[in-house]
């Protein structure tokens, strides 16, 4: 088990990072980002305001819109909708898959991302996070419902363990945000299915 | 081995011989040769007892070593001289004309396998009759004990009361050697040699091993589901995992069923990556081999194989958001999960012009994002998959989840 905490990662064994189950709504208020390790290759991670670090997402959603953009480094910029808020995934050159399966979807349709988030300074100061796309593929709605649970269930464990990790420390010192916000968060989303 | 009874032993030998000995200058040649030297007590009496016996041109020892302590099969370790009282559970034919006989011994402590050398002029052992071995020695080869009997053993055939009671070990706590277990046929698999007549794991409440029988006369399939019970089979170690051989074993057919664990895990995810090599594959067709061809026909080990043959399997990643787990899915529960069978996917790629690659796409389609329940055997964090369900929206959680998050609202 990797935890979430630096102690997951074990000297000279490769693990994988795990894909964090995030809304839409958490991601976007993530701005810490940080590197673990000296080395060119060192994971980088975001740091989620409920205590976790994440250096892989996956989220399931509705495919609003996809734009592509650039002429010699062309990219597709695509908007996917969770029950909280707007996530932005971008697909460039370095992702030719995940470029291909932009470029076959229609919106609107559901969707399933695993991609790696990224924070960006815009010009006027604010982090802007963006999540640079590994797969999207096509799913139906039972998918994403079954996502959304996943996601409520994630975020609320995330909530109760914050309190005892170290990067449940730092998320409380750096964002000073209240955890209860999200689970509401949360609860809302979960309104929205059926019972 | 303690010297001076090393030493005690070699001088009575040379003394029965009509010569003298100096058991101090032997104590010191023993002590010379273990302590400094290190050579192991039980070699370091050979080298002493042979160069006294040529500078007294002594040709007719029976035992080169010590007799060694009377021990049973359980109690024996690598290197040891011993003598054992035992019966011979199964006679295999001698795999060279250096060798007499081989096959298994058995006490009520454990069982081994054993080889007489034919230089050693034993008396032909006859399977199921107890003998007692005096100065037989024990060797290790890939983990397993095995006992020589050489020309300083003396073998006599003894009377023995009561049957034999083999122990059953639980197959989680098998190790290599020779060893009686009680299991169930769990899988049967498809074999990799002509001479195999079966191949498939194994497995009792404790865990599963693979087995193998090789075929011989007499060797009947097991039949799967079935219980057996099988006395004497051979647990190697080959990659670092166990393997049981059912030659010679006597397998005796049980009633009734028994619960297994086949070392089974299970993990539950979203599928979130289909690695190069799943979809429509070609393997090489050479005997025993089975291996993943390149796009160009090419075996890492046959090279060109232009007569390939084709499968369908999955790798990919699955990830339950703390832990991602790679997983690898055989063709039966693959065609199953993407709703394609091999003759589908062959003549998806044939008519194709993207060829495999379309079925890798299609294999995408179908299966990322999908949250997915496996089952199956976990080697170095793979999961061989045994069975696999696709998971659907349980209304159930919602209602649980809706508690917790609105409890403290």
């Amino acid at each position: 088990m990797t935890g979430g905490g630096a102690a997951g990662r074990k000297e000279g064994i490769f693990e994988r990072e795990p894909a964090r189950r995030v809304f839409a709504v958490e991601l976007k208020e993530s701005r810490i980002h940080f590197k673990e390790g000296q080395d060119e290759k060192s994971p980088t991670y975001v740091l989620l305001p409920t205590g976790e670090r994440c250096n892989r997402v996956f989220i399931a959603g509705t495919l609003t819109e996809k734009r592509r953009q650039g002429e010699q480094n062309m990219f597709y910029r695509a908007r996917v909708v969770d029950p909280t808020g707007t996530f932005f995934v971008m697909a460039g050159s370095y992702q030719p898959e995940a470029m291909q399966q932009v470029a076959r979807l229609e919106p609107p349709t559901f969707v399933a991302v695993v991609g790696k988030p990224n924070v960006y300074q815009a010009p006027d100061g604010a982090a802007l996070i963006s999540i640079r796309c590994e797969s999207i593929t096509q799913i139906d709605k039972d998918i994403r419902d079954q996502w959304v649970l996943d996601t409520a269930k994630a975020t609320l464990d995330r909530i109760d363990t914050a309190g005892q990790t170290p990067d449940g420390e730092r998320a409380k010192r750096e964002y000073n945000i209240d955890p209860a916000l999200f689970r509401k968060v949360a609860y809302e989303a979960l309104t929205q299915l059926k019972i | 081995m303690d010297i001076s009874e090393a030493a005690e032993r070699i001088s009575q030998k040379i003394t029965s011989h009509g010569h003298p000995a100096d058991k101090a200058s032997i104590e010191s040649k023993l002590t010379r040769l273990v302590n400094e030297f290190g050579v192991p007590p039980a070699e370091a009496e050979r080298t002493v007892l042979n160069e006294l016996a040529r500078e007294f041109s002594i040709t007719t020892f029976q035992a080169a070593g010590g007799p060694g302590d009377q021990k049973t099969l359980g109690q024996v370790q690598n290197g040891e001289w011993v003598t054992v009282e035992c019966k011979v559970v199964a006679l295999t034919s001698a795999p060279s004309p250096s060798i007499a006989q081989a096959g298994i011994l058995a006490d009520n402590s454990g069982a081994m396998r054993f080889v007489v050398w034919a230089r050693a002029n034993a008396p032909a052992l006859a399977a199921g009759k107890w003998y007692r071995f005096e100065s037989a020695v024990v060797d290790q080869y890939k983990g397993m004990l095995s006992l020589k009997v050489h020309s300083g053993t003396t073998v006599t055939e003894i009377p023995h009361e009561g049957a034999l009671k083999p122990a059953i070990t639980p197959i989680r706590d098998l190790s290599p050697g020779v060893v009686c277990i009680r299991g169930k046929v769990v899988q049967e698999w498809e074999a990799t040699h002509d001479r195999i007549l079966q191949s498939g794991m194994i497995a009792d409440e404790t865990g599963g091993i693979r087995f193998v029988m090789w075929k011989e006369e007499g060797r009947e399939r097991l039949s799967p589901g079935g219980v057996f019970t099988i006395f004497y089979a051979t647990a190697d170690e080959f990659n670092s995992r166990l393997s049981l051989t059912l030659n010679p074993a006597t397998i005796v057919p049980e009633e009734g069923d028994i619960p297994v664990s086949t070392g089974n895990a299970s993990f539950q995810g979203a599928f979130i990556h289909l690695a190069p090599g799943s979809g429509l594959i070609r393997r090489c067709p050479v005997e025993g081999c089975n291996r993943v061809l390149s796009r160009q026909n090419y075996c890492p080990v046959h090279e060109i194989q232009p007569q390939y043959h084709y499968d369908l399997r999955i790798k990919g990643w699955l990830d339950n958001g703390i832990e991602t787990r790679e997983i690898l899915v055989q063709r039966g529960e693959t065609e199953r999960l993407v709703e394609m069978n091999l003759d589908q996917a062959r003549e998806l790629a044939e008519n194709n012009p993207l060829g495999m690659d379309e079925v890798f796409m299609k294999f995408r389609e179908a299966l990322l994002g999908r949250y997915l329940a496996c089952q199956g055997r976990v080697i170095e964090n793979r999961m061989l998959v045994s069975a696999c369900e696709i998971l659907h929206y349980q209304p159930e959680q919602l209602a649980d989840l809706l508690n917790r998050a609105g409890g403290s609202l």
